[in-house]
Order: structure tokens, then sequence, then C-alpha cells
């Protein structure tokens, strides 16, 4: 018997008893998601919408015998693409436990994440232009499992996206702290607000 | 060796410069090999250039790589200091580079057969963030390698509290820590060249192996079709055996033959006389004919392990493992992992999971997923590919032959389908888990939840009315994906893990 054997234990946990991530209550986007995503997603309308208008006049694409469906296509992407954006900015949400974040998204395929704090290694902020435009920041995350293990949280306020920041590196500096691996349970409560308002 | 030896910054020895010839060589035919063979444009180049410009060519490549690898041995530098190690190199930029023992995972030592006679190794090292080999020494005398090896695992083994805060050890455990360390250890597996053999002929490496014969045979068979046509040796073999259709065959089944067989054979030399060392914190793998490799692996920087078959290993009964450590971007990009292989085991010896990590045996018995899967990829899925066939035929934009072949490729898709249910599979003791998956192939992937990155749930329109969910454990060596799970089991799994993330106190990267 090899000494990890002697040192391993098993004790079974029950699950029924864990935190359920599922009964967080989340935290909205801000308001100007929405027309920020709406804008940002319908440069990809306008690029098909010259394609669609150019083309012919250059000659590389003949649709003579089927414009009304092409615009019909075009009306439907643009129904479409701003449907799925309202329903994403309305389900789009995150929240903050004692001891991880959680960041829902998506429509037709519903993504909720759940990272760790003790599996982040650091935490920024960015924001684009357009993001600028509309006071939104994006909150990076970054871990030890490389890019597919790493997470943006969108759609938040400047001032919140730096609250929480803070909040992180804070939490992280405690892991580093607490050798033990048993971090003090900081209050998810240094952001103003309830999410549920 | 003295710790003061090690102390001063060394140099390579001078036959580290055949090595790093060899290895700049290896470089510029793996980057170039595409411009040689390249679509047939390299052979006409070479007709264009003659014979005396190649050999020139050939030979001033040769000139600037060895003047590159006499800079490089000439200016390289290390030492060994309290938790570290120096490396001083560069050809233009001087780099220094410090790599804290704390932060490595992967100790290799590597002798290639020119190095045997004067009893000089390649030792490299790696760290969970490195694109490859952050640390590599080649050419320097085994006693050294060996005292740097043993430095790096002792001072990690029983590294003072200021490094890491968890105290001293306790005198029993430095006690079997350092017998570990001195001691050979203890033997845990042992490949057959049978068994290397067979894990060859079942490898990836056959598909490789057999792209490249294929295309080098095309472009051969191009080259040479007029003399071919010229000769009456295909016409009579064609007589001979009855049809074009038979010599196919026969060309082909003879091809494959040699493939399997030279893909085994790569195996065995390669993986020469593999063993499997139980060293208490460590394990260490050996093996190779040309270069002998040993690799040292921490127990607690392995982060997965993958108990895999592939297709062909399935039919004669071929499985390897794959201990799997932390990764980063690049090479996940590049499609490559860091993980050591143990080759050629049987199912009977699916125990030696559980010997490498206590409690990460494979379980008895897999829960299946659920049904919906076949009904989703079924109906859904293939109606979505069915419709644009039918269309395409119904408006005559194909011709039937075309959508006969959509039909057939759909049909063959259904049966994937089934098959991909059939494997899916996974068991949880609320500490570990394991997922069991494959389509022709199989693979169990083995994951303890402490390791756990991030958790993800996701749910599509269907699963989303059917109280179905996606689940995705995202560990330091990439994801491990369980599809159609009941909402509430996968949410109960999402909660454990973040549960056992949250409460580890060891961090496997």
């Amino acid at each position: 018997m090899t000494e990890n054997t002697l040192n391993f234990s098993n004790d079974p946990v029950d699950p029924a008893g864990l935190p359920d991530f599922y009964e967080a209550t989340l935290y909205p986007v801000d308001d100007h998601w929405l027309p920020y995503a709406l804008i940002s997603r319908l440069w990809f309308f306008l690029a098909a919408l010259l394609v669609v208008t150019l083309g012919p006049a250059t000659g590389w694409i003949d649709y003579a015998m089927w414009t009304f469906w092409v615009a019909l296509g075009l009306v439907g992407l643009l129904i479409w693409t701003t449907v799925v954006t309202w329903m994403d900015a309305r389900f789009r949400g995150w929240a903050l436990r004692e001891h991880d974040l959680i960041y829902r998204a998506g429509v037709v395929w519903r993504r909720t994440v759940i990272l760790p704090f003790a599996r982040i290694q650091h935490v920024e902020t960015t924001s684009g232009p357009l993001e600028r435009l509309f006071g939104l920041t994006r909150l990076k995350c970054f871990t030890a499992g490389g890019m597919s293990a790493d997470l943006s949280v969108l759609g938040l306020d400047q001032e919140t996206a730096e609250q929480v920041r803070e909040y992180l590196l804070e939490q992280i500096r405690d892991d580093e702290a607490d050798t033990d691996g048993n971090r003090p349970a900081t209050p998810a409560a240094t952001l103003d607000g309830d999410p549920s308002e | 060796m003295s710790q003061e030896e090690t102390h001063d910054w060394q140099q390579l020895a001078p036959l580290a410069l055949l090595f790093l010839v060899l290895a700049g060589i290896q470089k510029f035919i793996r980057e170039n090999l595409f411009l040689i063979l390249g679509a047939g444009a390299g052979a006409a180049f070479l007709d264009w250039m003659g014979l005396r410009e190649l050999l020139l060519g050939g030979i001033g490549v040769l000139l600037i790589i060895l003047i590159v690898a006499l800079i490089y041995h000439r200016r390289f530098r290390f030492c060994m200091v309290d938790d570290a190690i120096l490396v001083r190199s560069g050809l233009i930029h001087r780099k220094e580079l410090r790599v804290r023992f704390a932060r490595v995972q992967n100790v290799q030592l590597g002798q290639p057969f020119y190095f045997r006679p004067f009893d000089l190794v390649r030792f490299s090292l790696e760290t969970p963030g490195a694109a490859q080999k952050e640390v590599e020494l080649p050419g320097i005398r085994r006693e050294l390698a060996e005292t740097l090896r043993d430095r790096i695992s002792g001072l990690r083994d029983a590294r003072p509290a200021s490094l890491d805060g968890e105290g001293e050890p306790a005198p029993a455990q430095a006690q079997a820590q350092a017998d570990g360390a001195n001691s050979a250890g203890a033997l845990m597996y042992r490949a057959s060249p049978g068994a290397l053999f067979r894990y060859g002929m079942a490898s990836n490496q056959l598909w490789v192996l057999l792209g490249f014969m294929g295309y080098l045979l095309s472009n051969l068979f191009q080259r040479f079709s007029e003399t071919l046509e010229d000769l009456t040796l295909v016409e009579s073999l064609i007589g001979t055996l009855g049809s074009g259709w038979m010599l196919g065959i026969l060309g082909v089944g003879l091809l494959m033959v040699f493939l399997l067989g030279l893909s085994g054979l790569i195996a065995v030399v390669r993986f020469h006389d593999f063993t499997l060392i139980d060293r208490q914190e460590r394990i260490v793998a050996r093996a190779g004919l040309l270069e002998t490799k040993e690799q040292t692996l921490r127990r607690e920087k392995i982060t997965g392990l993958t108990f895999r078959q592939t297709p062909l290993g399935r039919l004669w009964g071929s499985w390897f493992i794959k201990l799997r450590q932390t990764g980063n971007a690049e090479q996940e990009l590049a499609g490559q992992k860091h993980q050591l292989i143990v080759p050629g085991l049987r199912w009977s010896e699916r125990d030696l999971a559980g010997r490498i990590l206590d409690g990460w045996s494979l379980p008895e018995g897999f829960d299946r997923i659920h049904r919906r899967f076949l009904a989703f990829y079924w109906s859904r899925g293939l109606l979505i590919a069915l419709i644009p066939i039918a269309s395409a035929r119904w408006l005559s934009f194909v011709p039937e032959f075309v959508a006969w072949a959509g039909g057939g490729l759909l049909m063959v898709a259904t049966g994937a389908v089934a098959l991909r249910y059939r494997n899916w599979g996974l068991a949880s003791d609320g500490r570990m888990l394991w997922v069991r998956s494959g389509l022709l192939g199989r693979s169990v992937d083995i994951v303890e939840l402490a390791g756990v990155q991030q958790v993800r749930l996701v749910q599509n329109w269907y699963q989303r009315r059917h109280q179905l969910a996606d689940l995705e454990l995202v560990m330091p060596q990439g994801s491990v994906v369980v599809p159609f799970l009941p909402a509430e089991k996968a949410r109960g799994m999402a909660n454990l893990a973040v549960f056992a993330a949250e409460t580890a106190s060891i961090h496997r990267v």
C-alpha cells in the first residue's frame, strides 16, 4: 500500500445539500446592452445588404429571378437578428456568490457558466469604441485552463465592471493569503442594489 | 555532484553541437517539406534547377544551420540556484530565463544513440504555461542531469513553508519522500514488444503514414506514368489477375499491410522497453531504442487521465493511457497537449489507472445519457440535412445520383448517431467523474472534480422543453462534455463540481 493510499479518503458528499447555482438571482445586463448589441450585429446585416445590392451591379451575382426571395430573406434575417438580440438582452445576466461568478447568455443555446474564484488568475476590464459610446465595459477573467477556460462577462456598465473587478481581485488575494484553502466568506454585497429589483 | 558545481554557470558538451545541427536540419525539413513535395511544384522546381545547384543549395543551408548552432552552443549557459534553474541563451538577443522548480510539472531525460558512448543526455522540463519545453539542455553529463532532476524533485518534495505555505512535511512523509527519491521505485507496468506492435498498428500514426504514402505514390505514379505506359508490365499484370479492380484491391491491401507493419515497427522503436515506475510522489516512464527517454511526472500535476482505444485497436483489443497535464492556449490551437502515453494495454490491465492515481480506477458501470439524444439527432439533425437534399433534387439543381449519395450519407449518419449514443456514458463517486465516449473507437476520460476550472451548462430549445442539458467541465487540460443529461442531474453534477473546486486544497496546475 503506497503512502498515497494511506492518506487517501473519500467521504461521501450529499449532492442535495449543496448550494444550487440555479437559485442565485442574476443581475441583468445594462440597459444600453440592447442598442449596443443591435448596432454591432447590424453591421453584418449591412454587409449582407451591400453584397445583395452591389452584387448584380458588378455583374458577379445575377439573381433577377429571385429578387423577391432575396429581399424576403434579408427582411427575415433582420427580424430574426432583432428578435434574438432582444431575447438575449432579457436573458443575459450575471451573479456573484461567495465563491464564484455566474454568467448566463444565449438564446438558441442557453449557456450558464460558473467560474470559481479559486480558478481566476487575473482579471481585466476592456471596452471597444462602440462599447465606450454606450458606457459599457466587458470583464475578462483569465484562468489556468487556457483560452477555452477564460470567461468574458459582457454588458456591464463601467462602474459596475470596475467594482466587480476589484471584488474579484480581492477574492483572489484572499485565496492566496489563506493557505489552508478555507477562504473567508466575503459577502457579495459590495455592489449596490439587489439583483431582484 | 557537489552543490557548488551545479551553482556554477555551465556550458553544453561539445557533442551537443551535433544534436543542435541535427535538430536544425530536422526543423528545416519539417518546415519546408511542403515546398519540396507540395503539389508537384517542388519536383518541377528540382527538374528545372538541376542536381549541381541543388547540392550547392543544400550545402549552403547546412552551413547556415551549422553557424547558427555554433553561435547558440557558444552562448548557451545554465546553472541551478536554490529554488530555480537559470538559462542564458540567444543568437542576436540575449535571453535569461529563470524557472522556479515549484512551477515544473514534467522533467524529461533523453539519450539519442550518438550520446550513449559519451554518457550524455538531453535534459528538458515543462511548466504549465509554456508553449513548448521551457528549458532544454541538450548534451549534458548524465550525472549532472540526474542531479538536476533529483534536486528539482527533492526540493519540490520537501519544499519549505515559505514557498507554498503548507508547513514542513510530517517526519513520516518526509522519510517516505526521501525513500522515494532515493529508491529505484516499484515497477507498475512494462510493455512487451508484441503489445507495442499492436499499439503501433492501431495508432493514429498509421493514418499519417497512409496520407504521406498516398501522396508520394500518386506523385510518383504521375511522374512515371509515361514510362509505365511504355512497359507491358502493368498490362500483363492486369491480364494475369483478370481485371484492373483486382489489381487495385491487391495493391491497396499490400499497401495497408506494409503500413500497418511499418506503424507497428515505429511504435516498437519509439516505445522500446517501455516501463512505468512508481516513485511515491512521482511517476517515471522510460522508453526508446534510438533515443532512450525518461519522463518524470509529479502525481499532483496530473490533471486528467484518458483510457483510449482507436477503431483499429478495437479489432485486436489494444488500449493506451494518456496522462494529461495543464496545456496552454498555443497548444490548444496546434492540437497538441501536455501528455504522457502509456501504450499497449489490454482491457484486463485497466486497474493501472487506479495505481497511477488513487481513486481513479475505472468504474464497474456507466449511466447512459438520455435517449432523447437519438430522437433529437435523428429527427431535427437529419431532417435539417434531408430538406436541402430533397429540395435541391426537386428543383433539379443536382443530378439524381448526387441526391442518392446524399441519402446514403444520411443513412450512415443515422447509424453514427446510434453508435455515439451507445458509447456515451458517465459515472461519478462525488470526487471523480468518468466519461465514456466514442464513435468507432472508445475513450474514457477520468477527471477529478476538484480540478475543474469552469462549469458550463448548455441547453437548446429542444433540451429546455424536455428538461435536458449538456454539461461541460473545463479542466486545465481541456474540456470534458456530457450531452443530454436530465437537467436535474446536470445541475447536481455542476453543483458538485463547483463545490469540489471551491473546497480543494490542492490546485493541480
